[in-house]
C-alpha cells in the first residue's frame, strides 16, 4: 500500500515538474519576437508534389508557395501579372508568348523561361505528372523557352490561358525526379518562388513555410506561416477559441454559429464561391451516346425537370438547412460573387417557387396524379417515384433531403433518400449514372471554364465506361456551340456574355438545377491577426479565396517574449501542474484514511 | 508488498504449488509450437481473405482515386497498370502474397508511398498512446476490480462498478469531445488545461522539455482512452475474484488465521488474475490497431487516424496494409495470450 501512496506522490511531483517543465520551455520560447501565423485545416495535405496533389488544402498550400504565369488580381480577379510580367497573343490566338520577370527562386537562382517550359514539358510528356492539373496542357502543341521569353503553342484557342492552374516548378531542382508518380517532394526547404517555402512537414499534422526572401513582391510582414492539421472540426473550432491557431475557413452554419458570439473572434461571413446544385439523371449516356444507369425515364422529360425546380422553395432551404448562411439561387452554376460571370433569370425565364405552376406543368404534359396521390407516367405505367442520393455523414445534406421530400410531395412526387459514401457516389453519379437526382456542388475559380467544361458531352464515360469528368452528363448542341465560341473570344466582356449564355442554357434545360449559393464562413482571432486584406478586396475570402492575397497581406502580433501576453499560454503548464499535483495530494489522502479504516478494521 | 500487477509473475509457481505436475519445458515448447502452427496457418488465410476481401469491396480503386476528377482513360490506364490492376486476377493474386510474405504491402494511392513506411511512422505514436493507456487501464480495473469484488456489495464496490460502467457506454466520441471542452479549451473562468491536437506542438522545444511536451499532449487522449476500456478489466477482475472468494481454499486459508488482506493478496488475488491476464493480452492485439476514434478525436498521428484516413479516401493499399497488420498482431497476441495461459494455469495444461 505505502508503494502505491509513494508511486502516487511520484506522479505528482512528475506532474508538477511537467507544469514547471512546460512553463520554463515556453518562457524559453526560441521563437519568441517572431511573427507567426497559424492556420487550422480540416483536411491533410495529400502531396507535397504540385503535380500530385488535388486536395484543396494542398493547392492553397501550393498557391501560396510557388509562382504561376498570372495571378487574380487582387480587386477585380481578373488575371494580373505574376511570373509572366507581360503578354502577347498571335492574331490567330494560337500563339502565346509570355515574358519572365527577371526574379530569383528561394535559393538565389534566377528564374528563367526554361524553368515554366519544362513545368509544361514535363506535363505534357509524363502521364503521372498530369494527375494534378492534366487539362490545363491538353490543348497545348508546343511550349518552349528562349531566354526570358516563353513560348506556348496551341492547337486550338483558348480564351482561358491566362487563367493557367499550373504552378511553375524549378527545373534545376526537378529535371533529376524520374519517377514522377512516386515522388513526393519532401525535401526542405523547398525551392519555389511565391511569397513562402516550406521548412518542414508532418504527415497529417503540420506543414511550416518560411517567408521567401526572394519574393518578387518583397517579402511578407510574418516570418512563418503554419498550417495546422485538425481530423475534426470541433476540434479545430476549440483550438480557434483556445488561441492554438489564428485562423480557420471552410465553416459548417453550425460551425460558425458557434464562434460568432467570441470577442476575440472576428466571425468571417462573405459571399462564397461556390454553388449548390441537384444533378438529375436526364438520360446519362457515354460518349458514344449509349445510354448507362438507371435514371428514371420522367426525368428525361424537361418539362418534370422544370416542375420539380418550380416546386423547391429555395429561400427556406436557405433558412433552414443553412441556417440562412447563404443566397438563393436564381442564377446557375457560377455564385454572384463573380460579378463578371454571374448571370442571374429575370423575367418570364426566372423560376419562382410556384408548387400550383409546378402541378399544372405535370398536369398539362400527361402525369396523372393516382389514387394515392403519386403521379404517373402518361402511359400509366411507373410512378413518379425517384431516388435522392446524399452522402452518409453529411447531416446538413440530411435535412436537405427532408425539405425536399416535402417539396415534391406536394407535387405529387415521392422522393426516397439513398445515403452513399463518397466514393460510391462519385462513381455512381458521375460514371455510372445509377441515380435519379443527386446532390452536388462545385467551388468555381475566377474564371468559370472548368466548371462549364465539366458539362461538354465529351465529359461524359468513355465508351469503356470509364473516364470523363463530367457533372450532369449533359450533352447539349447549343451548350457545346457556345463553349467553342467564347473559348475564341479573347475580349472578355463579350466572352462573359457567351458564359452567360450557357449557364442560362443549364438554367432553362435543367439538367442541374442550383438551389443555393452558400456563404464563405471564416474565424479569425483579432486579438493575434493585426491586419488582413481579402480577395477581393473589397468584401472577398481569406482562405477559401483563390490567391495567395490574403495570406501575403497578413500581418499578425510577434510572439511575446516572455509569455505571458497571447491566450495564457504560459499559465497553463503552472496550472496543470497544480491541479495535477492537488488532485493527486487529494488521492493520497484519501486513500490513506481509507488505509487507516481498513487495518483498524483487521484489526478487530 | 506485491501489488497486484506484479503479482502475475509469481502467479505460476504459487498456482502450481510444490508438487503440482510443474509445466515441463517441453511440454511448453510442444504447447507453444503447435499453437504458433495454427497461428501461422491463420495468418495465411487472413492474407488469402484479404485480397479477396479488398477485391469484393464495391468500387473500382481506380475510379475512386479519380474521385470525379476529369481524368482521361489514357491516365486511368496508366492508374491501372501503376497499381497491377491490368494483370489477371490470378497473377493479381500470387503477386499479392509474394509482396506480403516480402512485407511489401503496396504503394498508398493517397501518399504516393510504401504502406510499410506509412504504418512504421505512425506505430511509435500508436503504442505509446494506447501502450499508455493500456498500462493505466488495465493497473486502474485490476485494482479497483480487486477492491470492488473483495467487498462486494460495500460503497465503494457499487460506485466503481457504476462508473466504469458509465464510462464503458458512453460513446468515445462524445466523451473525448466533452474531455476536450472542460480540459482542453477550458470552462468559464478555468482555461484550458492540455493540449488536444497531435502529439507535439508545433514549435516543440528540444530535450527534456519535448518529452514533457509530447506528455501534455498525451494527457486527454490517454484519459478518454482509459476511461472508455478500464471498465472491461475491473468487472473481469471483480467477477473471477468473486469466484474465488467462495473456493475453499479461500476458506482455508482464513481459518489458519490469515489477516484478511493476506488472503485476499497472496491466494484469492493471483488466482483471480489469469482471466484478466488472459484479456490484456487479447487486447495488446488490438493495441496495435489504435483508437480510432480517440486518434481522430485529437489529431493523434497513429495507425487508427491512418486507417480512418484511408477509410475516408478511401485508399485500398493503405486500408488493406493497415487491415493486415491489424489482424496479424491480433492472431500473434492471442496465440501468446494462450501459451501465457497454459503456463500460467495448470488446468488448461491438462485439458
Amino acid at each position: 500500500m505505502r508503494k502505491w501512496l509513494a508511486r502516487l506522490a511520484a506522479l505528482g511531483v512528475a506532474l508538477l515538474v511537467a507544469g514547471q517543465g512546460t512553463t520554463a520551455a515556453l518562457a524559453q520560447d526560441p521563437s519568441a519576437g517572431k511573427k507567426t501565423m497559424r492556420v487550422g485545416a480540416t483536411q491533410a495535405m495529400d502531396s507535397m508534389n504540385p503535380f500530385l496533389a488535388v486536395r484543396l488544402v494542398s493547392t492553397s498550400i501550393h498557391r501560396w508557395m510557388y509562382g504561376f504565369l498570372t495571378v487574380p488580381d487582387s480587386k477585380t480577379l481578373q488575371p494580373s501579372p505574376d511570373l509572366a510580367e507581360s503578354w502577347t497573343t498571335s492574331e490567330d490566338g494560337l500563339t502565346w508568348t509570355f515574358k519572365i520577370r527577371a526574379a530569383k527562386w528561394s535559393d538565389g537562382k534566377p528564374i528563367t523561361a526554361e524553368d515554366a517550359a519544362w513545368t509544361f514539358n514535363k506535363m505534357m510528356t509524363d502521364e503521372a505528372a498530369k494527375t494534378a492539373n492534366g487539362p490545363a496542357v491538353e490543348n497545348f502543341e508546343s511550349v518552349t523557352a528562349s531566354g526570358q521569353d516563353l513560348t506556348i503553342k496551341l492547337k486550338a484557342p483558348q480564351a482561358s490561358m491566362l487563367e493557367n492552374p499550373v504552378p511553375i516548378m524549378p527545373k534545376h531542382v526537378w529535371e533529376s525526379v524520374t519517377d514522377m508518380a512516386n515522388y513526393d517532394a519532401e525535401k526542405y526547404p523547398s525551392v519555389s518562388s511565391g511569397p513562402y517555402f516550406a521548412i518542414e512537414h508532418k504527415k497529417d499534422q503540420y506543414v511550416k513555410l518560411q517567408a521567401n526572401p526572394n519574393y518578387w513582391r518583397g517579402k511578407p510582414k510574418i516570418d512563418e506561416l503554419q498550417v495546422i492539421f485538425y481530423d475534426n472540426p470541433q476540434a479545430a473550432i476549440a483550438g480557434l477559441k483556445n488561441g492554438d491557431i489564428d485562423l480557420i475557413g471552410r465553416l459548417q452554419p453550425p460551425e460558425f454559429q458557434a464562434i460568432q458570439n467570441d470577442p476575440n473572434i472576428e466571425a468571417w461571413n462573405t459571399q462564397g464561391r461556390r454553388a449548390s446544385y441537384l444533378q438529375i439523371n436526364h438520360g446519362a449516356t457515354t460518349t458514344d451516346d449509349k445510354p448507362v444507369g438507371d435514371g428514371h425515364p420522367a426525368l428525361k422529360d424537361v418539362k418534370v425537370r422544370q416542375a420539380l425546380h418550380y416546386a423547391i422553395d429555395k429561400q427556406k432551404l436557405v433558412d433552414e438547412v443553412q441556417n440562412g448562411l447563404a443566397k438563393p439561387a436564381d442564377g446557375s452554376i457560377v455564385p454572384p460573387m463573380y460579378t463578371d460571370f454571374f448571370w442571374e433569370a429575370t423575367g418570364d425565364t426566372k423560376v419562382t417557387y410556384d408548387p400550383a405552376k409546378a402541378n399544372k406543368i405535370l398536369d398539362d404534359a400527361g402525369y396523372k396524379k393516382g389514387a394515392d396521390g403519386v403521379r404517373t407516367m402518361p402511359d400509366g405505367g411507373r410512378k413518379l417515384e425517384f431516388r435522392f442520393s446524399i452522402h452518409t455523414d453529411t447531416p446538413i445534406e440530411d435535412k436537405l433531403a427532408e425539405y425536399l421530400t416535402g417539396f415534391f410531395k406536394e407535387i405529387g412526387i415521392t422522393l426516397t433518400t439513398k445515403k452513399l459514401d463518397s466514393s460510391k457516389f462519385s462513381e455512381e453519379t458521375g460514371v455510372t449514372g445509377l441515380f435519379d437526382i443527386a446532390i452536388s456542388g462545385w467551388s468555381v475559380n475566377p474564371d468559370p471554364e472548368e466548371v462549364m467544361a465539366t458539362h461538354l458531352c465529351s465529359r461524359r464515360p468513355a465508351p469503356g465506361g470509364e473516364g470523363g469528368g463530367t457533372e450532369s452528363f449533359f450533352c447539349d448542341e447549343t451548350f457545346e456551340k457556345l463553349y467553342q465560341e467564347q473559348l475564341k473570344e479573347l475580349d472578355r466582356p463579350k466572352r462573359a456574355e457567351i458564359l452567360k449564355q450557357m449557364q442560362e442554357r443549364l438554367y432553362t434545360q435543367a439538367p442541374i438545377i442550383a438551389i443555393y449559393y452558400p456563404n464563405d464562413l471564416e474565424g479569425y482571432r483579432k486579438d493575434r491577426i493585426t491586419s488582413i486584406t481579402p480577395i477581393p478586396e473589397a468584401k472577398g475570402l481569406l482562405y477559401g479565396g483563390s490567391g495567395y492575397w490574403p495570406f501575403y497581406t497578413v500581418d499578425v502580433k510577434a510572439t511575446a517574449t516572455g509569455g505571458g501576453a497571447s491566450g495564457g499560454g504560459s499559465n497553463t503548464g503552472l496550472i496543470v501542474g497544480v491541479v495535477g499535483g492537488v488532485v493527486v495530494v487529494g488521492l493520497a489522502a484519501f486513500l490513506l484514511t481509507r488505509r487507516r479504516k481498513s487495518t483498524a478494521d483487521e484489526r478487530e | 508488498m506485491t501489488t497486484p500487477l506484479e503479482a502475475a509473475e509469481p502467479v505460476a509457481a504459487q498456482a502450481a504449488g510444490p508438487g503440482d505436475d510443474r509445466p515441463t519445458g517441453r511440454g511448453t515448447l510442444q504447447y507453444a509450437l503447435s499453437k504458433a502452427g495454427g497461428a501461422l496457418f491463420s495468418i495465411a488465410m487472413v492474407i488469402i481473405g484479404t485480397f479477396f476481401v479488398f477485391r469484393l469491396l464495391p468500387g473500382d480503386p481506380v475510379r475512386n482515386l479519380a474521385q470525379g476528377r476529369n481524368m482521361t482513360p489514357a491516365q486511368l490506364d496508366l492508374e491501372r497498370r501503376r497499381l497491377g490492376l491490368d494483370k489477371p486476377l490470378v497473377d493479381q493474386f500470387f503477386d499479392f502474397v509474394g509482396d506480403t510474405l516480402r512485407l511489401d504491402l503496396g504503394t498508398s494511392y493517397e501518399y504516393k508511398r510504401p504502406v510499410l513506411d506509412l504504418i512504421g511512422e505512425r506505430i511509435g505514436p500508436t503504442l505509446l498512446l494506447t501502450g499508455t493507456g493500456l498500462i493505466i487501464a488495465v493497473s486502474l480495473g485490476i485494482w479497483q476490480g480487486t477492491r470492488a469484488g473483495w467487498r462486494f456489495g460495500s460503497r465503494f464496490d457499487r460506485f466503481s462498478t457504476g462508473a466504469s460502467l458509465v464510462l464503458w457506454s458512453v460513446p468515445t466520441f462524445w466523451l473525448g469531445l466533452l474531455l476536450m471542452m472542460v480540459f482542453g479549451v477550458g470552462i468559464g473562468p478555468i482555461p484550458g488545461l492540455f493540449p488536444f491536437r497531435g502529439i507535439e506542438s508545433v514549435d516543440a522545444p528540444d530535450g527534456f522539455a519535448y518529452i514533457l511536451d509530447v506528455a501534455s499532449h498525451m494527457v486527454l487522449p490517454c484519459l478518454t482512452l482509459v476511461a472508455v476500456v478500464y471498465a472491461q478489466y475491473l468487472l473481469v477482475m471483480r467477477s473471477s475474484l468473486l469466484e474465488e472468494v467462495s473456493q475453499d481454499y479461500v476458506t482455508v486459508a482464513r481459518a489458519k488465521g490469515l489477516r484478511d488482506d493476506e488472503v485476499r493478496r497472496r491466494h484469492a488475488v493471483p488466482n483471480a488474475l489469469l482471466p484478466t491476464v488472459t484479456l490484456v493480452f487479447m487486447r495488446i492485439g488490438f493495441v496495435v490497431g489504435g483508437a480510432v476514434t480517440v486518434e481522430t478525436i485529437y489529431t493523434w498521428p497513429g495507425l487508427g487516424q491512418l486507417f480512418y484516413e484511408a477509410v475516408r479516401v478511401p485508399d485500398f493499399t493503405l486500408m488493406q496494409g493497415t487491415f493486415l497488420l491489424i489482424t496479424v498482431a491480433v492472431v500473434v497476441m492471442n496465440t501468446l495470450a494462450d501459451v501465457v495461459y497454459h503456463v500460467l494455469d495448470p488446468r488448461v495444461r491438462s485439458a
